[in-house]
């Protein structure tokens, strides 16, 4: 009886868009050599809606159905590029009230972010138990987020100067409340996480990333922080109201895939120490500034008269936007979430370009499962933390 | 706003050099905005490499008119240690419709990968030295350039027009 004789050749494996690693739809293409990664090729665009193309047909303000869509997860940073954008574009003053606001509800929505990285992450390296713990905190979140907006997960809060109403009244004392339990919840995560033997195995030394390979992949976010780079746009770029803030930005300086993890635990207790602050200074004041922009151009106009006012159904006043053109850019809990925006004269911008911190972090992905082994794939994928909602658009 | 005292400091020193460029102004935040002609623009991106400009924000391309040129946008940056005000530029680069080609700066600077791809995919420059081109986001059997401004979107019509 002849023995089988070992295949020499390398094997290719699809991990299809549908996998159960909860990554969304991301298609991965191995070719193994056994247990080892030789090559990986990752194909996108099962997602892809064409955002950055229906941007010509709705206007500015009836956007925001659209720009929570592509981080799901965390959508007050869409909505905050969204409007930060126009409003760097024409100047317009945001109230301290509403910057104040603005901030408080970003710190949460990354807050919320960073949980459910984690779940996934300790799911697909095996820990099932840290993936309920996560929504029981996510779940206060929420009930925050809709007391304040109407809505759980996708708000249609923020408007370009200001946000769309104010705090309802008990909203600052549940906040506080939620802040004092939430360092609790962290310290358990600690303990059920970080010094556990087997989680380390699984992740220290997997997925080195050099510092200055990392600015050449043009990472950002927390994947550059865990490199070695204090790079982080909210004191660089010291948009809405950072620097009244006192707070460290976190960072590592090993590059792999604990110093990744060791970061977004450090950003969130950080972001509760800002949204502390925050709540406990937070100024009265009027909310929302946009009355000023709107009938610009024809002030006296004949189409304004009484006489025509019921012919037909005027349009919802719009934001008109000036011929110029701007990069702008917010610190998503993902990385480095930028918009940019060429105007054209009128309420339709005439490119509106999404710079997604997903799709730009997930080119380093072949690189580094090159030497790995099949299981570190799945930790690598997750410490790069991608939604494919932004990576496809 | 962030420069009160806005000066071509970057159109200078490249004047300095004899490099041929063209100063676009400035943008809406005081980012300096150059054009470089496509024939220059692989060894002046080296130049860029070399003088700090290591970190390549964001590429990105736009349709200047229909039936014009199309641009393509590279925002760098230097990432230093301790800066908190570090300097920028934005570099358009313009092609014709016709046979749009320009040279790949995948080899300067990684972050260019994915990128190009959908620049690529979504307007139809095609980027040369580029390892792997080819359709990112639409399925690779699509013809047509989704993002241009003459893009006819196929089998579509509005239902109140069907008869």
């Amino acid at each position: 009886m002849t023995v089988p004789v070992t295949r020499k050749d390398l094997m290719i494996v699809n991990m299809g868009p549908h996998h159960p690693s909860m990554h969304g739809v991301l298609r991965l293409i191995l070719t193994l050599d056994g247990e080892d990664v030789i090559d990986c090729e990752p194909i996108l665009g099962y997602l892809h809606r064409g955002m950055e193309k229906n941007s010509g047909k709705p206007n500015n303000s009836t956007i925001s159905t659209y720009v929570t869509r592509w981080d799901y997860l965390a959508t007050m940073f869409t909505e905050a590029i969204t409007v930060n954008a126009p409003e760097k574009l024409e100047n317009v003053q945001v109230p301290q009230r509403a910057s104040y606001i603005r901030v408080i509800m970003l710190e949460l929505s990354r807050i919320a972010s960073h949980l459910l990285w984690l779940g996934p992450f300790m799911a697909d390296i095996g820990a099932q138990t840290p993936f309920f713990y996560i929504f029981r905190e996510r779940e206060l979140i929420y009930n925050l987020f809709e007391a304040a907006t109407g809505m759980r997960m996708m708000h249609n809060y923020f408007r370009i100067g200001g946000v769309a109403a104010d705090l309802p009244y008990g909203w600052i004392e549940k906040c506080f409340d939620f802040c004092d339990y939430f360092l609790t919840g962290v310290v358990e995560y600690q303990k059920l996480i970080t010094r556990n033997p087997i989680f380390l195995e699984r992740v220290e030394g997997v997925g080195i990333i050099g510092g200055e390979e990392a600015v050449n992949w043009g990472l950002s976010g927390p994947m550059l922080r865990a490199s070695g780079i204090q790079w982080d746009l909210r004191k660089v770029d010291n948009y809405e109201c950072y620097n009244e803030f006192d707070w460290e930005i976190q960072w590592q300086k090993e590059g792999d895939s604990l110093a990744r993890y060791l970061v977004r635990i450090g950003e969130m207790k950080e972001s509760i120490k800002m949204i502390q602050q925050a709540l406990e200074g937070i100024p009265g004041g009027p909310y929302e500034n946009l009355e000023v922009r709107r009938f610009d151009r024809a002030k006296n106009s004949e189409w304004n008269d009484f006489a025509y006012r019921f012919i037909s159904k005027k349009p919802s006043p719009n934001f008109e936007l000036s011929k110029q053109e701007l990069y702008a850019r917010v610190e998503a809990p993902k990385g480095e979430l930028g918009i940019y925006l060429i105007g054209d004269n009128s309420v339709f911008p005439w490119r509106w370009k999404i710079r997604p911190p997903g799709f730009i972090n997930l080119q380093i992905l072949p690189e580094l499962v090159k030497r790995m082994k099949l299981a570190d794939i799945m930790t690598i994928l997750g410490s790069i933390d991608i939604i494919m909602g932004e990576v496809d658009r | 706003m962030e420069n009160d005292h806005l000066q071509n400091y970057l159109s200078d020193w490249l004047v300095k050099y004899e490099l041929v460029h063209r100063s676009l102004g400035f943008d809406s935040r005081g980012i300096e905005t150059l054009q470089i002609k496509v024939e220059d623009w692989d060894s002046i991106a080296v130049i860029f490499y070399v003088y700090g400009y290591n970190y390549l924000r964001s590429q990105c391309v736009y349709d200047v008119a229909p039936g014009g040129f199309l641009g393509s946008v590279y925002h760098l940056t230097k990432i230093q240690y301790g800066t908190y005000n570090p300097e920028e530029v934005c570099i358009k680069v313009f092609v014709p419709r016709k046979n749009p080609r320009i040279p790949s700066v995948f080899w300067i600077w990684r972050s260019a990968d994915f990128q190009e791809r959908e620049s690529y995919d979504m307007l139809g420059i095609s980027y040369e030295n580029h390892p792997r081109l080819k359709r990112i986001l639409m399925p690779e059997s699509w013809i047509g350039w989704p993002l241009r401004k003459d893009y006819i979107t196929p089998n579509f019509y509005e239902i109140q027009d069907a008869r």
